[in-house]
């Protein structure tokens, strides 16, 4: 998309305006008078956002150290008994490591999965562009919704899951009933669901390579496995580590799925985090500590993710091309 | 009127791009700014368009600060080195957007519009978007843009570098006679060409790494360039020096060539000094004249440019006619001494033919 | 081996297809069927295997037994728009100034803010989903419309921001340049010169907009109850035991037809070249 005169400037560095010489940012000349436009562009979105984002996080945070529930409601302080509570609260931790599996479990199986596909739409094939509207189809669904198409397909005895499997000559399962496929059956969900929006950042990538790479492989008469692992993969990696991230960001508030699909069950086989807190918060409306659940899950979530962008970016930084 | 810049500094990490510059542009002069790659002629024009800040000095307009307004605010009208236009208007919306700003109908801009693309040749393109004309249309199309509301101060960055060569020279010619008309406009145009300069300008200034080294007419600066730096700029090829001393009335060339003072010269005093000679105004001699060993040769059209190693410097000789020369072979090489000017060890000019 | 590569490809690629499609047809033949279809087993052909009916799709429009769904599918129309829209515009404005200005607070500067836009995305619904209750309770706004859409813009402006910024960065800076030389205002410049200019990033974070509003279920379903029903809501409603498979199915499918025919509308549209012609 670039309207080209000068060469774009690297998307990574927002609000670094290009200049003949390539130095500093153009400034707007004048005192007072020009500098009052750059708050005119900034400052409605940012107020906005802070208006309707901070105050509620701030209160959430407030609302943390208090008991708030449905027999005392109100802000009172308890100082930090709600964390107390959470720390001995096996569910919570049992959610979270629940929660850990399924995400990255999906997440990795949709990355190599969407690759292939993207690999498999990227170049002459006969209807790629077919191919590639349709890969992306199951992304613009409303997921609540699909799920509940899912629960009827997953239905025992009623549903096409265990006619499938038969097929294949596979046990019927219990798709929903049953600790361990009722978590297998969350994650085909959201693989379905969510595999096309790899295939979309990837396939972007991909078509963004530059051809010299290749056409020196080809002319090094190298096939295509050979293509991939030394061209292909190499000079995919920034672009993966930024699919994976953003997928896992997502993946990690799960909880439409988990609620239509299982309620958490059976039992809680399949309780991930939000659901957890969703749970203690907005059921049995134990508002002060489903505060406390939120904000350490918010906290533990910040810092998991920091640490798997950089044990990525490092793991990768060899293979970088 | 006039366009008045005192020490303009503009530094970028502690490093001056503009050096303290100091110029005076009038209304209704052509002035060519004239200056290598980097010399910093694309910064002073952005910086007089506003694009870029400056660090220290001043600039007035008629007396009144041009620093205090915004880019919007100063009437600077300013064509790029890559042509831009807007590519989402036709070229007719093209040239009237600047009118439609300054308050004019749709209809009172697009006349206007109509008669300066007249005048730019470029008729029966209105309909059209920049994406679809040629490199050459489309600068056209810019200029159109900026001459079309007579603005206060006329920028030009290189206009023509991007086209090819027979393009550039048609335009040139056009050129001169579109800056006529530009009657109240403070007209500045950079160029890389000595060519250019000398034949479009009134005024011709001459830039080195953010300096302003010399300002005047045209003659004035070819023929008595105030420093060998300008000397190189202002002449293609760059002016030959020689390093050499007058003594007992002769100048001393090295390798004991000699050659008797000029007219020009006799009131200087003995002692070290620079000479310069034009490369075209070296000529292959006869065998009582130095000889030079033949270093590189180069046909440009219908000159070939000789470069030579001799006793006392390299030099570049520039002769009419399609020439070869052998690698190492040796030439005579003629000096006119009353061609030669003289300058100083700081390099500042003290006699010129 | 090279004979079996495209074998294997064009099995891969439709293989993926039937897993992607299965649900659709799935959903498609079951909004067809009879009591009889569903009880006795999965069925797939209708004709063949099951008698097919209308009752599905007619009670849809408040037929037999069946749920209103033209009243949720305009409450989701409105506030999905209505966010999008408000996110749009204020999203596209940061986005500019971050690309072209350069802020500095103390030590926040330019990327910071956009990661801080960005980062808003990391934030679990449920962790907000409280505060935000208190707040509409608060301002008796819950349960409507305006309600909703203020939170939605929220969740949205984030992604315009996101994906608008990428964009402008990529957008010469001398067409901004040229504006202002021509007299306008970077306000002027920016509505005249620089917008038109920047329409397929408009369609492609306007699409985003759109996806994440039109599919939200959790705060739909935690702020509002009776008044105000959005699509994903009213069909989760419906997913009880007592609602036939049928109803399901159709509305399930009524739901997700629009976003389906957009993103295909988008996609030619982007890939016909409606992008802007190159400057050179």
């Amino acid at each position: 998309m670039a309207l080209g005169v000068e060469p774009p400037a690297p998307s990574s560095e927002p609000g670094v305006p290009l200049s003949r010489t390539g130095r500093r940012p153009g400034q707007l000349e004048g005192p007072g008078t020009a500098r009052r436009y750059k708050l005119y562009f900034l400052l409605p979105g940012l107020i906005v956002l802070l208006l309707i984002i901070l105050f509620p996080l701030l209160f959430t945070i407030r609302v943390s150290f208090s008991s708030w529930n449905v027999s005392q409601p109100g802000l009172d302080w308890i100082g930090g008994s709600n964390y107390e509570r959470l720390f001995a609260d096996a569910r919570y931790w049992a959610s979270l490591g629940r929660l850990a599996l399924i995400a990255i479990g999906t997440v990795a199986i949709e990355y190599v999965l969407g690759f292939a596909l993207a690999l498999l739409v990227w170049r002459e094939v006969k209807g790629r562009r077919f191919f590639r509207v349709l890969f992306l189809v199951p992304m613009m669904t409303t997921p609540v919704i699909m799920t509940v198409i899912w629960r009827t397909i997953f239905h025992e005895s009623l549903g096409p899951a265990n006619d499938v499997m038969a097929l294949f000559g596979l046990p019927a399962q219990q798709w929903l009933t049953s600790s361990g496929a009722a978590v297998v059956s969350v994650m085909i969900v959201e693989i379905w669901q969510w595999t096309p929006f790899m295939v979309l950042l990837l396939l972007a990538g991909l078509l963004s390579l530059p051809r010299e790479p290749f056409l020196a492989a080809a002319i090094d008469g190298a096939g295509p496995i050979r293509t991939f692992f030394r061209v292909t993969f190499p000079l995919m990696v920034p672009i993966s580590i930024g699919a994976i991230i953003i997928r896992l960001i997502e993946a990690s508030k799960i909880m439409d799925t988990v609620y239509v699909l299982t309620s958490g069950g059976p039992g809680t086989a399949t309780e991930t985090s939000s659901y957890y807190i969703y749970i203690r918060g907005l059921r049995d409306f134990q508002i002060g500590y489903a505060a406390s659940m939120s904000f350490a899950y918010l906290v533990i979530m910040i810092v998991s993710l920091t640490f798997i962008a950089r044990g990525l970016n490092r793991a990768l930084a060899g293979r970088r091309a | 009127m006039a366009l008045i810049a005192d020490h303009l500094t503009l530094e970028v990490d502690r490093v001056p791009h503009l050096d303290g510059l100091s110029f005076t542009l009038e209304r209704g002069r052509l002035h060519t700014l004239i200056g290598r790659t980097l010399a910093g002629k694309t910064t002073l024009l952005r910086a007089i368009a506003g694009l870029e800040r400056i660090d220290r000095g001043s600039l007035d307009l008629d007396g009144e600060s041009f620093l205090a307004r915004p880019v919007w605010e100063r009437d600077v009208a300013m064509v790029y080195e890559q042509f831009i236009n807007y590519p989402h208007l036709s070229v007719l919306d093209n040239v009237a957007f600047p009118l439609r700003r300054r308050g004019l109908s749709a209809d009172a801009a697009r006349e206007r519009a109509r008669t300066v693309l007249e005048r730019v040749s470029l008729v029966g393109f209105e309909k059209r978007r920049p994406s679809q004309l040629s490199g050459g249309q489309q600068q056209r199309v810019a200029l159109a843009r900026a001459l079309a509301r007579g603005a206060d101060v006329l920028l030009l960055d290189e206009p023509l570098a991007n086209l090819d060569y027979k393009l550039r020279e048609q335009m040139r010619e056009e050129l001169r006679g579109l800056f006529s008309d530009q009657g109240g406009s403070i007209v500045l145009y950079t160029t890389t060409e000595p060519a250019e300069a000398m034949v479009l300008g009134d005024v011709v200034l001459v830039m080195h790494e953010g300096r302003m080294l010399q300002m005047g007419p045209p003659d004035e600066v070819f023929d008595r360039p105030a420093t060998t730096t300008v000397a190189g700029i202002v002449n293609d090829p760059p002016m030959n020096i020689v390093d050499a001393a007058i003594e007992d009335g002769l100048i001393r060339l090295g390798g004991g060539r000699s050659l008797p003072l000029p007219m020009h010269m006799r009131g200087l005093p003995p002692g070290n000094y620079r000479f310069g000679l034009r490369a075209n105004e070296l000529k292959l001699g006869s065998t009582d004249d130095a000889v030079g060993t033949v270093t590189f040769s180069e046909v440009s059209g219908s000159e070939t440019f000789i470069h030579v190693d001799t006793g006392f410097g390299p030099l570049v000789i520039q002769i009419e006619g399609v020439h070869r020369f052998a690698l190492d072979a040796a030439v005579p090489v003629a000096i006119d001494q009353e061609r030669l000017f003289a300058f100083d060890p700081n390099d500042r000019l003290v006699a010129a033919p | 081996m090279s004979r079996l590569y495209p074998v294997l490809k064009y099995g891969a690629i439709l293989g993926w297809s039937a897993f992607v499609v299965a649900p659709f047809l799935w959903a498609l033949t079951t909004s067809f069927k009879t009591i009889n279809g569903v009880t006795s087993g999965p069925r797939y052909l209708p004709w063949l295997q099951y008698e097919p009916s209308l009752q599905g799709w007619t009670s849809l429009f408040g037929g037999t037994g069946g749920i209103d769904i033209v009243q949720p599918y305009m409450d989701s129309i409105v506030v999905t728009l209505g966010a999008s829209a408000i996110s749009i515009v204020l999203g596209t404005l940061a986005a500019y100034g971050l690309s072209r200005f350069k802020y500095q607070l103390g030590f926040v500067k330019n990327s910071d803010i956009v990661f801080f836009f960005v980062s808003q995305r990391i934030m679990p619904p449920v962790v907000l989903a409280i505060p935000f209750f208190l707040m509409l309770q608060f301002l008796g706004l819950l349960d409507s419309a305006l309600g909703l859409i203020i939170v939605y813009v929220a969740l949205l402006l984030p992604i315009a921001v996101w994906v608008m910024v990428d964009f402008f960065n990529n957008v010469p800076r001398q067409l901004d340049e040229m504006a202002m030389l021509d007299g306008c205002t970077p306000l002027r410049g920016f509505v005249l010169v620089v917008l038109p200019n920047s329409l397929p990033g408009i369609i492609v974070a306007a699409l985003f907009c759109v996806i994440f509003g039109w599919n939200d279920f959790f705060f739909a379903f935690t702020l509002t109850f009776t008044q105000t029903q959005l699509l994903p809501v009213a069909i989760v409603a419906l997913n009880s035991s007592v609602t036939p498979w049928w109803t399901l199915s159709a509305s399930a499918l009524i739901s997700v037809t629009p976003l389906v025919i957009i993103a295909v509308l988008v996609e030619r549209f982007l890939s016909r070249g409606h992008l802007a012609g190159a400057i050179r």
